[in-house]
């Protein structure tokens, strides 16, 4: 933890940073979700029906 | 505001853009040719299913006269794509062992549109022991049970045993939900209470836990401009006993409805100008809208006749009382 | 974190620094605590950091069982930080309840000296009812030193009305990602009664520290949860 502190300061740049870490701006969120989920987005979008049912084509006769 | 109750002006305009450009949508609505084959049923079914599904309520439940006629007009519309039923006696035979046809079909039969040829099809499939298989997802099942019961069918599993398992069951820590979890919780709401007609099916402890925990949700879905979800989540807000009014969320919601009425899913509507684009990207978020604002038109109205008439049972919607478990 | 730059260290990395001591201190690890021992009196940056950390500069000599005593150092750096960043006529309420914070912790947890502290500057508490409840939580959050124990009674008492506003708010960091406001908020409501128990507090204090516990002042204010309230475990 020992590091080198001994660069020259700008007292008022300083008084303005500390000034700023205080109580800085809130940052943008950061949005993410479960990665299983984006391809069940669709199905959730729904109020009603299911995921697409497989129909293979060998079934119409 | 209205005794700082709601907005009933803002939330009929809302209902009325909304259904407005519904019904010039109509076209899109219309369920082509191939519709029991090989068309994408979420293209296809799924809208004119949501379609069907808020207009009936809408229809019934909106104050205002000239808003149910408007809604009524939609649902006949939808009746009428599916054949006046004979739709789901062809996805039936199809599919006998998906649900969504069944699905589908008890959201006309509450209305008491009934087909026979379905009738008698959903009476041998649905009590299949395979019916009663469990399904992966447990809101999704709460659905299927409510069909069941608007059908007048034998409920294949116990609606509270399921509710239990789903998350307005488990009630999960309010910052661990995601997207998904957010959905499947609106969803867990609006089939317990069908829709808002039942809100006495709430317990009080789920009652308090979405009291107390839908403005985070609403705030950061309305953040990530996901206003599907924030509409939803608006419409569970208006089904809680002495339902709050959130303004700002309100506002927020109104701020995004496109002067032809459309609100698009997620973000900004898509500017190509390709209609078919803009459909599938507003037509969910628009129905959700009108259902919202209905809902919370509702609330107003209760919150100024005051809590005396605050009675649950909607006049000519409530859904009959069911037994919570299966026979 | 802003990178080092012309082999000056940034106020920001002297402060995770010290942010780091602390909570080692607040575990009963790393041996007795000094504040002089984690920030160096005569270094230049020294008082912008204990200016910054506030009344957590102190935190370990709060602890019943404390491992080390106050010693004139400590006082000295303190003094010098309170001379040197006082809040202005135009401060904000961060600014001045966190000075506020620190003089209330010099009286609190530091031998009286031969000179008297300063009296503690007037600070209000209007905006607490007024402000919207994502605004008020960010801004709490920013205030989670003076949730140590005996510190700003008038503060928590205003606070305590909005319990589930500031919970709404933890809910709303952790969506967010924003693991500094959630654990601000956290440290709050641990010290708060009447947390609706549905939030899970003490689980969301550890998820919290496991997600965001790559920056020391999450794991701080984690840590003084955990250390004078007992949640969080």
């Amino acid at each position: 933890m020992v590091t080198d502190r001994t660069a020259p300061v700008e007292t008022a740049t300083l008084a303005a940073e500390v000034e700023g870490l205080l109580a800085p701006a809130e940052a943008d969120g950061v949005f993410r979700d479960t990665r299983e989920c984006s391809s069940a987005l669709l199905i959730f979008g729904l109020l009603l029906i299911s995921p697409p049912t497989p129909r293979p084509k060998t079934d119409n006769r | 505001m209205t005794g700082g109750r709601g907005d009933p002006g803002l939330l009929d305009r809302m209902v009325r853009g909304s259904l407005g450009w519904l019904d010039e949508a109509r076209g899109f609505f219309r369920l082509p040719p191939n519709v029991t084959t090989d068309a994408d049923p979420n293209l296809t079914l799924k809208p004119l299913g949501e379609l069907a599904e808020l207009t009936q309520l809408i229809g019934v439940l909106h104050p205002r006269d000239e808003i149910r006629q408007s809604a009524r007009g939609l649902f006949a519309f939808a009746w009428n794509e599916t054949r006046d039923g004979e739709l789901f006696a062809e996805l039936i035979r199809g599919e006998p062992f998906a649900t969504y046809p069944v699905e589908l079909y008890a959201t006309f039969a509450q209305a008491g549109l009934r087909h026979a040829d379905a009738d008698e099809l959903v009476a041998t499939t649905t009590r299949l022991r395979g019916w009663r298989v469990a399904r992966e997802d447990h809101t999704r099942t709460l659905n299927v049970l409510n069909a069941e019961r608007r059908l007048g069918l034998r409920q294949h599993a116990d609606f509270a045993a399921v509710l239990a398992l789903t998350g307005l069951g488990r009630l999960p820590e309010p910052w661990t939900l995601d997207r998904k979890a957010v959905y499947g919780l609106t969803h867990d709401v609006f089939h317990l209470t069908d829709w808002g007609r039942n809100r006495q099916r709430l317990s009080p402890e789920a009652t308090g836990y979405l009291r107390l925990w839908l403005p985070s949700w609403l705030d950061t879905w309305l953040e990530e401009e996901t206003w599907d979800l924030a509409g939803e989540l608006l419409a569970v807000t208006a089904t809680l006993p002495d339902a709050p009014y959130d303004a700002e969320a309100w506002q927020r919601l109104a701020a995004v409805q496109a002067a032809d009425g459309s609100v698009p899913e997620i973000g900004a509507a898509p500017t190509s100008g390709d209609p078919a684009e803009t459909f599938l990207a507003c037509y969910h978020s628009t129905l959700v809208t009108a259902f919202a604002a209905t809902l919370a038109r509702i609330a107003c109205d209760e919150a100024e006749a005051g809590p005396a008439t605050g009675d649950p049972a909607l006049v000519g919607g409530r859904t009959p009382c069911e037994s919570e478990s299966a026979p | 974190m802003a990178e080092q730059t012309q082999g000056a260290v940034p106020l920001s990395a002297v402060i995770a620094d010290a942010a780091t001591g602390v909570a080692l201190a607040l575990r009963g690890e790393g041996g007795p605590y000094a504040l002089s021992g984690i920030l160096r009196h005569g270094d230049a940056l020294t008082p912008a950091a204990v200016r910054v950390l506030g009344a957590d500069a102190l935190a370990p000599y709060a602890m019943e069982h404390r491992g080390a005593q106050a010693g004139p150092e400590d006082e000295a750096v303190v003094r010098q930080a309170l001379a040197a960043y006082p809040p202005g006529a135009d401060a904000t309420e961060v600014s001045a309840w966190t000075y506020r914070g620190l003089v209330e912790a010099s009286h609190a947890f530091l031998p009286a000296g031969a000179q008297p502290w300063p009296a503690p500057p007037e600070a209000g508490t209007g905006w607490v009812a007024q402000t919207p409840w994502p605004r008020l939580s960010h801004r709490v959050s920013q205030l989670a030193a003076l949730a140590l124990p005996g510190l700003a009674p008038g503060l928590a008492e205003q606070l305590a009305a909005r319990t589930d506003d500031l919970s709404r708010g933890f809910v709303r960091a952790v969506r967010r990602r924003d693991w500094l406001q959630a654990a601000g908020l956290g440290r709050w409501l641990a010290r708060l009664p009447d947390v609706a128990p549905t939030l899970g507090l003490d689980s969301g204090l550890a998820f919290v520290r496991q997600m965001g516990g790559a920056d020391p002042r999450v794991t701080l204010h984690i840590v003084a949860a955990q250390r004078f309230h007992g949640r969080g475990w």
